[in-house]
């Protein structure tokens, strides 16, 4: 049998099988969170109890969102091969991660003493939380090490699907808090 | 491709609307205890979550690959039937 597609080898390229490689892990991951967030309501149904730091739910995620964005235009960047913004950006990123790891650990010491991790709602709360930080921990591990890939190559040295995969688990992560916030600080 | 000022306009665009949709979420949770509030918090999370994975992700590319994988694997399998 004939083909009319000429070299069908470039279809199953490497950047295909990197690209659906993640995203299939990103699902699988993302049906982790799924089923961690239903446990809120199994274990304490739609309530919130006092205490729950708003503000600071709030502002977690303002960071986190704004970090998307620096993390998108550090893709950009690089795929047009602005590489002096792409670092910028990686560092902007990076820095607003460590900033959302610290704030977590704000919003630790403060529910300890309102919801301590052996209540209903603590256990939803460190948990989830817990779970969270560690992807957020993960990400900023990731985007240092695509940071320093990029810093100490030479210009010509194609990074740009490190840059990209590090930047679509982050954003991955900031859609899983986009779920979480509100189950954890809004409803109720 | 989008070139590099398209992007970058595009991105201010998605986060606009995203500070939009949690100021929203945070207004009408502070202002009421309806029953209706779960459901309007999951939509407004639907949404910023599409806007992020549509535009940040770029979840439209996923679809080229998938077709580039399906067809890469049925030629392949064309190929192979001919050797």
């Amino acid at each position: 049998m004939t083909t009319h597609v000429p070299n069908v080898n470039h279809r199953f390229n490497a950047l295909t099988i990197n690209r659906l490689g993640l995203w299939l892990f990103l699902v699988s991951d993302a049906s982790f969170f799924i089923a961690l967030i239903s446990s809120r309501f199994f274990v304490v149904g739609t309530s919130r109890p006092e205490g729950v730091n708003q503000p600071l739910g709030l502002g977690l995620t303002i960071l986190l969102l704004v970090s998307s964005l620096t993390a998108y235009r550090a893709e950009a960047a690089a795929e047009h091969g602005d590489r002096d913004g792409a670092l910028k950006m990686l560092l902007a990123t990076i820095g607003m991660g460590i900033v959302f790891i610290v704030g977590v650990g704000f919003e630790w010491a403060e529910a300890m003493s309102h919801f301590p991790p052996s209540s209903a709602f603590g256990t939803v709360l460190f948990t989830l939380t817990g779970v969270h930080v560690t992807h957020v921990l993960t990400g900023v591990l990731a985007l240092v090490f695509v940071y320093f890939r990029m810093r100490n190559t030479a210009p010509e040295v194609d990074n740009q699907w490190g840059v990209e995969g590090a930047v679509k688990w982050w954003h991955f992560v900031d859609v899983a808090w986009v779920f979480i916030y509100p189950t954890l600080y809004l409803l109720g | 491709m989008h070139t590099l000022q398209e992007s970058l306009k595009l991105g201010w665009v998605v986060i606009l609307a995203l500070a939009v949709l949690t100021a929203i979420e945070f207004v009408v949770a502070i202002a009421t205890k309806d029953e209706l509030l779960f459901v309007l918090l999951l939509v407004v999370a639907l949404v910023k979550a599409w806007l992020i994975i549509q535009y940040f992700m770029h979840f439209g590319q996923l679809w080229q690959h998938v077709s580039n994988a399906w067809y890469g694997m049925l030629y392949d399998s064309d190929e192979e039937d001919e050797d």
